[in-house]
């Protein structure tokens, strides 16, 4: 099996949540993303950091996770980019 | 060049800014339009390839500056401009930033087998520019000129040359290729007009309509895979 780029991941992830109605706890995502817990946990944070994601607290206190605009416009973008990348050999 | 008559300086100035202008302007609309899909992707191949247009566009930026102290100081020979540190200072920026764009463009396509050691590899190019800059000024040789020129060329072929070798898709890669080593061929040689005055002038129009040629191609294929077309 060939092995995901970074950003190919990060697909993986956002495409996740948003098959999930745009709402999915942690454990099913990281079960769902096929990488490691301590990877997971990195691109989560990163993914945090850029506002790709965000954190939502529900009325029983339960944690989801939600893409923000600028992870739909990843999403979107997301073909183009690779692209991009395959045509100048970035 | 002194003892051209004014109207067809003005009229040499007047192509070269335009000649600038454009390729100003496809550098930077290449830059812009990657720009998005930089700050989605924060992907380190498209960052070297937005740097690399932008210092060409600054690079270019004083080619012009050159140009037109050139006729305002009427002489054809940037070295002798008085004051000589005025001269000496915009050669230096613009060597410095034409080899770093070189370089730049270079390292978008290898940074994947060295991206442990990127920091060590652009302190690298940074202080070859660097190096390159401070000789073509300290030196009045066409000698050093050509071989400055051809030590820049060559760096850019060896490291395009590492990247075809480790390359699955042979035919693919070399379109890229053949559109890079062109863009340096040019750049080479719009170089070696700057330092070597009248070295094309009867192919100067000649080399800067493949000059933009080459530029207008790339930003066509920017524009069309960005989705900005």
């Amino acid at each position: 099996m060939k092995k995901r780029g970074r950003l190919e991941i990060i697909k993986d992830i956002l495409r996740t949540i948003q098959d999930n109605r745009n709402s999915i706890k942690h454990t099913p995502l990281l079960r769902k993303s096929n990488i490691s817990t301590t990877k997971f946990k990195e691109y989560f944070k990163e993914l945090i950091e850029k506002g790709f994601v965000k954190e939502i607290i529900g009325n029983s206190g339960q944690k989801t996770i939600a893409l923000t605009q600028k992870g739909f416009d990843f999403l979107e973008r997301y073909k183009t980019i690779v692209n991009f990348i395959e045509e100048f050999e970035l | 060049m002194a003892g051209q008559p004014m109207h067809l300086l003005l009229q040499g100035v007047e192509i070269e800014l335009l000649y600038s202008f454009v390729i100003i302007v496809c550098s930077l609309m290449i830059y812009y339009s990657t720009k998005e899909m930089y700050e989605l992707s924060l992907y380190k191949g498209i960052k070297y390839f937005r740097q690399a247009f932008l210092l060409f566009a600054v690079a270019y930026f004083f080619r012009s500056f050159i140009k037109l102290m050139l006729v305002y100081f009427g002489t054809s020979r940037i070295i002798d401009i008085n004051p000589r540190f005025m001269g000496s200072i915009t050669l230096f920026i613009f060597m410095f930033f034409g080899s770093l764009a070189v370089f730049y463009l270079v390292y978008s396509l290898m940074w994947k087998k060295w991206n442990e050691k990127s920091t060590i590899i652009l302190g690298t190019f940074y202080l070859i520019s660097i190096l390159i800059s401070f000789i073509i000024i300290t030196t009045r040789q066409i000698e050093v000129f050509f071989g400055v020129s051809i030590f820049l060329f060559a760096i850019a072929v060896f490291g395009m040359y590492l990247v075809d070798r480790e390359s699955k898709n042979k035919k693919k890669k070399s379109n890229i290729h053949i559109i890079y080593t062109l863009l340096f061929i040019f750049w080479i040689l719009n170089m070696i007009e700057i330092l070597i005055p009248n070295m094309f002038q009867f192919y100067q129009i000649l080399l800067y309509l493949s000059s933009l040629g080459i530029f207008l191609i790339i930003l066509y294929k920017v524009l069309k895979k960005s989705g900005s077309y």
